[in-house]
């Protein structure tokens, strides 16, 4: 067992197990709320009221058309900022200006806005005559969004869908590039960064953090293709989502 | 024939005045964020005592100076790399670090770190339990903290001093530690709003400059110019006009 | 130089609103604005290189050869896995020891070696400014980039009918003209819609070049808007980091807007004389 520990890259592995968790809390703080928010703001999109539809489709331009680091640099100073006047006197400090709090904020706000996008394009696409045959039949609003507009949504924007949440434990790794380490809480890169200007060894580092990156992205692709299989189960065609490339994001 | 000749000797002189002029001149790394060691000036130009001592330095031996920025974290390894020939950057002698690089002579004394706070702000410093302390990471007063406080209290580390002091400002930090000039200039500097509390912290030697430990040559270049530099009290003069303390050197 | 503005303006602003200016204009200021360049330089640097290593992976993916294939293959998927902020840090690095290691083995004795610590000793040492950083960022950014525009690419390069390379095949052009003279100069149409998203996510990844050592817009907004409390270091102000940052936010949207604007006009010229929708 020694020997096996001995190898610099396992042992490297073993020291970056409790960073990777860190990028593994934040893709699973942001995903759930960042889906809603996004099927939320597609729909808005989508709306016939302007005063809906404008602010979202501002919204959504802002967010997908500036960086990720920025809009995490913009967010902490404003927190910042807001520190003495806000969150101080209401007792909220320890918790609106922390990286653990902050980083999955804003990744909510941004992936948001891409799956948004992705919802939207699959809201476009649905095909047209189940809207119709749910209509004719005299379903509600409701109903009709329940059984042809929500299945459909989902099984088409799912590969893209997909594509986004790999970027997003991607995107996980800025959150302490931009914010202060508090009590040696580290991420992957991070530490590997911090194992690198210890002894220069840039290839045994990077690629041990590398590894925890393609194995979750390969998890990630594993999990979201279980779910594919399932939206797509009413189809007579074999699908799987595959790790080709996907350049919607 | 004459031809390739005549090409080969002026190749030739001219890639060994090369060298020479490579020879004189000194490349200084520095941080350009810690006041008022080295700072960006609002003409966005690099000054600080450490510019004006670095200046001074290669006037008196006759090389060019050439000031490089480059972040904390990274000083010692470009160092190192050969980004630059020195360190001029508030560099505490440590005997962790000389493990890495040689110093030259201190060419200011020990400063004990001290801590700011903001006014108003009551700490208890034999049994500080359960606040924030905040350092600039990859320094003395970081290892130092991590010893002291982190065990009950939060450390939390940033990439520059002035960063420090923005979350000092802001409550989300109870207390700073930093080096004694720093804090002291800053409290000077923020009209009461930020104080100096609690013991001095006597943490590592005095600052020097770090320089590649095969660099013989350039070590002796700068011990000697100091060692005149104090000699004749115009290091003395330059502390006393960013510190206002001293006369440290002159006897 | 605000002598030269007219009274009436001047007056109109204010003093409080010509300090502000005066400060907007200083030389820290200045140099801001002025290093939206290294941002520019290595956008439009990356993207170019981007396209460069994007064909040549399309071709290796499309090639007979197998290895040359799975180079290709490994190539394109690799930006799947692994985070192309890792990459961007990983690349000048690399290149960085790589050179370092061959200077070393060819100007460096056993001794020098070892006095120097193990790393090279000082002849072969590389110095790197800010040119040198500048033109690794580009290349780390083709590279990774590269990978995304390589997929496009390599889907744009199967949309095109297969009916004019066999045109092209019967009148006697070989393999290698094909695809250079046929193939890839009608997949561009195809490809733009892609590659302007590849090119949208380059811009955005230049927000990073701080973490290589540049110093871009986003390492002047953070220094111009960390607090001072030393007079003799400039201005004394409070934490304005935030209005730098919003600042930088829409300039990024900006930018993106131009881009897109300048894609469609592309896309409408590239497209001309083709089928369209509507």
């Amino acid at each position: 067992m020694d020997s096996i520990l001995n190898i610099p890259f396992i042992h490297d592995l073993i020291i970056l197990f409790k960073p990777a968790l860190y990028n593994i809390y934040f893709l699973v703080a942001a995903v759930p709320l960042g889906f809603v928010f996004a099927v939320l703001l597609a729909l808005g999109k989508g709306s016939k009221n302007k005063l809906i539809s404008v602010p979202v489709r501002t919204y959504i331009y802002a967010f997908r058309g500036s960086p990720l680091f920025i809009q995490f640099f913009m967010f902490y100073s404003m927190s910042l900022a807001l520190n003495p006047i806000l969150w101080k006197p209401l007792g909220l400090d320890w918790l609106m200006l922390s990286p653990l709090f902050i980083g999955p904020l804003v990744l909510v706000l941004n992936t948001a806005a891409y799956a948004a996008e992705i919802f939207y394009g699959a809201l476009q696409s649905t095909p047209k005559g189940e809207i119709e045959a749910a209509r004719a039949v005299g379903m509600s609003k409701k109903q009709e969004f329940r059984t042809s507009i929500w299945p459909n949504m989902l099984r088409l924007a799912w590969p893209a869908y997909t594509n986004e949440v790999v970027f997003l434990f991607h995107s996980t790794t800025l959150v302490y590039f931009t914010m202060p380490v508090i009590n040696k809480q580290q991420d992957l890169m991070n530490k590997a960064g911090e194992l690198y200007e210890k002894d220069y060894n840039l290839f045994l580092h990077f690629s041990a953090a590398a590894f925890y990156f393609l194995v979750v992205s390969i998890l990630i692709f594993y999990l979201c293709n279980l779910v594919y299989k399932r939206l797509t189960r009413h189809l007579n065609v074999d699908v799987s989502l595959k790790i080709k490339p996907n350049y919607t994001r | 024939m004459s031809k390739k000749w005549l090409l080969a000797v002026t190749l030739g002189a001219a890639l060994a005045s090369g060298q020479v002029l490579a020879e004189d001149k000194l490349r200084i790394g520095t941080e350009g964020a810690y006041a008022p060691y080295n700072f960006m000036n609002d003409q966005g130009k690099l000054a600080g005592f450490e510019v004006d001592l670095g200046n001074e330095i290669c006037k008196r031996t006759q090389m060019t100076c050439e000031f490089i920025v480059n972040e904390w974290d990274s000083i010692i390894p470009n160092l190192l790399a050969g980004n630059y020939d020195a360190i001029m950057a508030g560099m505490s002698i440590t005997d962790e670090r000389k493990k890495s690089i040689t110093f030259s002579e201190e060419y200011k004394p020990v400063d004990p770190s001290l801590y700011l706070v903001k006014k108003d702000t009551k700490l208890d410093f034999d049994k500080l339990e359960g606040k924030s302390i905040g350092v600039q990471g990859a320094t003395i007063q970081a290892t130092f903290a991590q010893e002291k406080w982190a065990a009950k209290n939060t450390l939390k580390s940033y990439e520059k001093a002035d960063q420090t002091l923005a979350d000092l400002m802001a409550g989300t930090v109870d207390a700073v530690l930093a080096d004694g000039e720093f804090v002291k200039t800053s409290a000077k500097g923020s009209n009461g709003e930020l104080i100096v509390v609690g013991p001095e912290e006597v943490i590592g030697g005095g600052i020097g400059i770090g320089m590649r430990p095969d660099d013989a040559k350039l070590h002796e270049k700068v011990n000697a110019t100091l060692a005149e530099m104090k000699k004749d009290g115009s290091l003395d003069e330059l502390i006393k006009k960013y510190f206002d303390v001293g006369p440290f050197y002159k006897k | 130089m605000f002598e030269m503005l007219p009274t009436w303006l001047t007056d109109w602003v204010g003093p409080d609103g010509m300090a502000t200016l005066a400060y907007l204009t200083n030389g820290k200021h200045i140099a801001w604005y002025a290093s939206v360049r290294y941002t520019l330089i290595a956008a439009v640097c990356g993207a170019g290189l981007a396209v460069v290593f994007g064909l040549l992976g399309a071709a290796a993916k499309l090639s007979n050869f197998a290895p040359l294939r799975w180079i290709g293959d490994i190539y394109t998927t690799m930006v799947r896995g692994v985070p192309d902020v890792l990459f961007l840090l990983f690349f000048p690095l690399a290149f960085e020891q790589g050179v370092e290691y061959v200077m070393a083995k060819m100007y460096c004795s056993p001794e020098a070696v070892a006095a120097a610590g193990g790393v090279a000793c000082k002849d072969a040492q590389w110095f790197l400014s800010t040119t040198e950083y500048l033109v690794m960022a580009c290349f780390s950014l083709g590279i990774v980039y590269g990978a995304f525009a390589a997929n496009v690419i390599y889907g744009a390069l199967k949309a095109v009918p297969k009916g004019q390379l066999e045109a092209a095949h019967a009148f006697g052009f070989n393999a290698r003209e094909v695809f250079w003279r046929f193939q890839v100069r009608q997949m561009w149409v195809y490809a733009l819609p892609g590659l302007s998203n590849v090119w949208l996510l380059l811009l955005k990844a230049t927000s990073l070049l701080s973490l290589l050592q540049i110093s871009d817009i986003v390492d002047w907004a953070d220094r111009l808007g960390t607090p001072n409390y030393l007079p003799l270091a400039g201005l004394v102000h409070p934490d304005w980091r935030w209005k730098y940052y919003l600042v930088l936010f829409v300039f990024y949207i900006l930018l993106t807007f131009l881009s897109e604007k300048f894609f469609s006009f592309l896309q409408a010229r590239a497209g001309r004389g083709m089928a369209r929708a509507n």
